[in-house]
């Protein structure tokens, strides 16, 4: 006999995502993955100025704000052919990598890190086994007994009080939680010391963009930092160093603490790499351009089938046409009217709600393919995709993240067990540390350029009379984001946003293919109906986004409350 | 570190959902704070929000609230309102972000001392970029009560001779006020 599990909402921030599995004999049978509101933010768009798409854009959602933005203007800039001068290249790529370092930080520590980590039995943790296991792991500062002894005295006076606040919706005490108490007090304490880090590159944003969360210095053509080196009032060196201090700082977090944390849930919980795989074809679009024109990019970018390392295809510069080409939506589970799959440039939506019906339409998200497959995206795309092209400091940083949590683990660990949930942990991980290495990189680069004199930033665009089209991606926190432009006489006719998590939510297609979600969780085990941590466990691994994975066009003023969340 | 924050939560894209914005504009439209005052538009930062908040001395948010009032109503509350369990305060559509990052904070011992929230009850919460007129209504109030919190802090408020020119980038009259290479303001400190 099975049991019918709904898990609703499962994000922790914005969006409203809805779960339904089936269990048989505590193993998922069947899964279908909802998006529960709808909105309808790109029709705001259109017949606007091209040029301040990215201004709305980025308030897509308050979570995933620069990049949005960041995709807008390179849709712009495509669809006019538009280079744009290399001191703006590099200064988006500083935004974009402090953006994603942030967003890596705050979804291990402040998402996720609940579903391994047992507070609770943090309160019998020994602060001196724990200064001396963290001593074994790194030589971070921020682990000595006294500090440990701190959050330890600091937790049992929140849970004397009945306080326990944040940690209400933890899962303590349930059977697959399998930490020592060494390493959940360990956990919780970095948890407390990430808040520092997610400033630090909050900081760099700011500085860079003008403000955080929503940055106001770009523009189509380029960016709107005037750099003069000897102005208070402009990009200077004193602000450079600003930002590489800050950069520095959060490496060191990154790599001390960071890496060893998530090599030590991955080597205490092994059995979680071997569940949660799901869709093993992966889509990666490159980025960090190191020129203005967006041919030679820092990541590689490509597809992969099957789990195949052995074979990617490459996706190599802006306006890739095999990406151009193969990217299509399909509405056939999806609550919207017809059961068409188009290209994002031919999307013509309209909003049909009907019953949630498992068998037929479930869903307000859409269901994004590629030349017809199901791709995951996100970090384990964006690492296998390079590592598989030899991209050297993706491949150093894996190599070494499966060295040490095998260490732990007390097995030899293959580039093979990232198919699965602790898998998309740890490659989260790893592009953060490498995203964290080239910083220093860019900064030079940058920094450099200067030094040659040439203080250009901007590229002024023309729009020419008639129809242009473009699109624009960016390999984001979450994965491969792209927006869509149609332009007509230099006014929006059309614009479409195909987003990360709607590449992983979104629901099954005409073919009855399910989507990542659904697919990972087939095969994951569940101890406690009641308790589905298991299936929290593979979803979090996506690092949902929900917020921005929802969006058509919203054509009979169709109302809905706003979901509330964990 | 200014020792006060001025934070408007909301998005600008979802109707009376945008009010945080929109209170914030007028605000800035009618008054001038010193420099050791941040006014800051955060949007819906959920988690993120934490940065601001960590050790700050005091904190005046500006949101939408739920509450079983009419559209443009406007409630005050205060940190024990947020984080407690007082009854009838629900703080939405922002509450995963102000309410776990009150607690979070509170558990780390950097919450901070004094936090006021200025709620506005919203009308309509759908994509699109209008206020609802309830909603609209209520904002020389909210800018009132945003004045009155800073002044029962002991922070000078100064009255503006001219208004600033109102229409946010995100209203009709916006449209071309994209800010354009060159324009970029002076970084903010998170």
């Amino acid at each position: 006999m099975s049991t019918h599990i709904t898990v609703d909402p499962v994000t922790r921030i914005e969006g409203h995502l809805r779960i339904d599995v089936e269990v048989d004999g505590g193993v998922v049978t069947k899964a279908w993955s909802s998006g529960q509101m709808f909105r309808g933010i790109e029709r705001i768009l259109q017949g606007r100025d091209p040029r301040e798409a990215w201004l709305f854009t980025q308030r897509f959602c308050g979570v995933c704000t620069t990049v949005h933005a960041i995709a807008s203007v390179r849709a712009v800039e495509n669809a006019l052919k538009l280079e744009i001068p290399k001191n703006a290249q590099y200064i988006r790529n500083l935004i974009v990598i402090a953006h994603a370092l942030h967003d890596h930080i705050v979804h291990f520590y402040q998402l996720s890190a609940l579903d391994w980590v047992d507070v609770i039995s943090a309160l019998t943790a020994d602060p001196v086994k724990t200064s001396a296991l963290a001593a074994s792991l790194s030589d971070w500062p921020g682990n000595s007994t006294s500090q440990f002894q701190a959050v330890k005295d600091r937790l049992a006076g929140f849970v004397a009080k009945g306080q326990l606040g944040i940690f209400t919706n933890g899962y303590w005490g349930h059977p697959a939680m399998k930490l020592a108490p060494e390493v959940n007090l360990l956990a919780v304490s970095h948890y407390l010391q990430a808040l520092d880090y997610q400033r630090k590159a909050n900081q760099v944003v700011a500085i860079l963009g003008g403000k955080t969360p929503n940055i106001q210095n770009l523009a189509v053509g380029g960016v709107a930092n005037a750099i003069n080196l000897d102005n208070d009032a402009t990009l200077n060196m004193t602000k450079l160093y600003m930002v590489r201090d800050l950069l520095d700082e959060m490496k060191g977090f990154i790599e001390q603490v960071y890496f060893v944390d998530v090599c030590a849930v991955a080597g205490m919980y092994p059995d979680w790499l071997k569940v949660g795989a799901g869709v093993t074809n992966y889509l990666s679009v490159p980025d960090l351009p190191l020129d203005g024109k967006g041919a030679t990019f820092e990541f590689p970018g490509g597809t992969i089938f099957n789990g195949d390392l052995s074979h990617v295809t490459p996706i190599t510069a802006f306006g890739d046409p095999y990406f151009q080409k193969n990217v299509s939506e399909s509405i056939a589970r999806s609550w919207y009217d017809g059961d068409w799959q188009r290209h994002p440039y031919e999307e013509d939506t309209v909003p049909k709600y009907s019953e949630y019906d498992a068998e037929g339409k479930y869903s307000w998200i859409k269901a994004p393919r590629f030349d017809g497959h199901v791709m995951q995206v996100g970090p384990l795309a964006q690492v296998l995709v390079g590592f598989a092209q030899g991209h050297e400091p993706t491949k150093r940083w894996a190599v070494k993240t499966l060295a040490t949590a095998g260490k732990v683990a007390g097995a030899t660990l293959t580039p093979a067990v990232l198919h699965s949930t602790l898998g998309r942990h740890a490659a989260r991980m790893i592009r953060c540390c490498v995203l964290s290495e080239l910083a220093g990189k860019h900064w030079s680069l940058l920094a450099e350029n200067i030094g040659k004199g040439d203080t250009t930033i901007f590229n002024e665009p023309v729009f020419p009379n008639g129809e242009q089209q473009g699109f624009g991606f960016h390999e984001a926190p979450r994965g491969t984001l792209s927006h869509w432009i149609v332009i007509e006489d230099g006014r929006i006719k059309n614009y479409q946003a195909v987003v990360p998590s709607t590449w992983n939510a979104g629901p099954r297609d005409a073919k009855n293919q399910p989507g990542p979600y659904e697919a990972s969780l087939v095969g994951n085990p569940v101890a406690d109906a009641e308790r589905p941590l298991e299936v929290i466990r593979t979803i979090h691994s996506f690092d949902p986004c929900i917020a921005c994975a929802i969006h058509t066009l919203d054509v009979d003023g169709h109302v809905m409350s706003r979901a509330r969340v964990l | 570190m200014p020792a006060t924050y001025v934070l408007a939560l909301g998005n600008v894209l979802m109707s009376d959902d945008g009010l945080g914005p929109a209170v914030l504009r007028a605000f800035e439209q009618h008054y001038v704070v010193g420099p050791d005052v941040l006014v800051e538009d955060l949007g819906t930062p959920g988690l993120d929000l934490s940065p601001w908040l960590a050790d700050a001395e005091r904190v005046i948010l500006i949101d939408t609230v739920k509450a079983p009032l009419p559209p443009g109503s406007i409630r005050l509350y205060a940190k024990a309102d947020l984080i407690g369990r007082a009854p009838g305060v629900r703080v939405s559509p922002h509450d995963p972000g102000v309410k776990e990052t009150l607690l979070a904070l509170e558990f780390a011992g950097r919450a901070p001392r004094q936090i006021a929230l200025i709620g506005v009850v919203p009308a309509v919460t759908t994509m699109g970029l209008d206020l609802s007129p309830a909603v609209q209504a209520a904002i020389p109030a909210a800018v009132e009560a945003v004045v009155s919190a800073l002044e029962l802090a002991g922070v000078r408020v100064g009255r503006r001779p001219q208004p600033l020119a109102p229409a946010p980038w995100w209203h009709a009259g916006g449209a071309g006020t994209a800010p354009r290479a060159g324009a970029a303001g002076n970084p903010a400190r998170p």
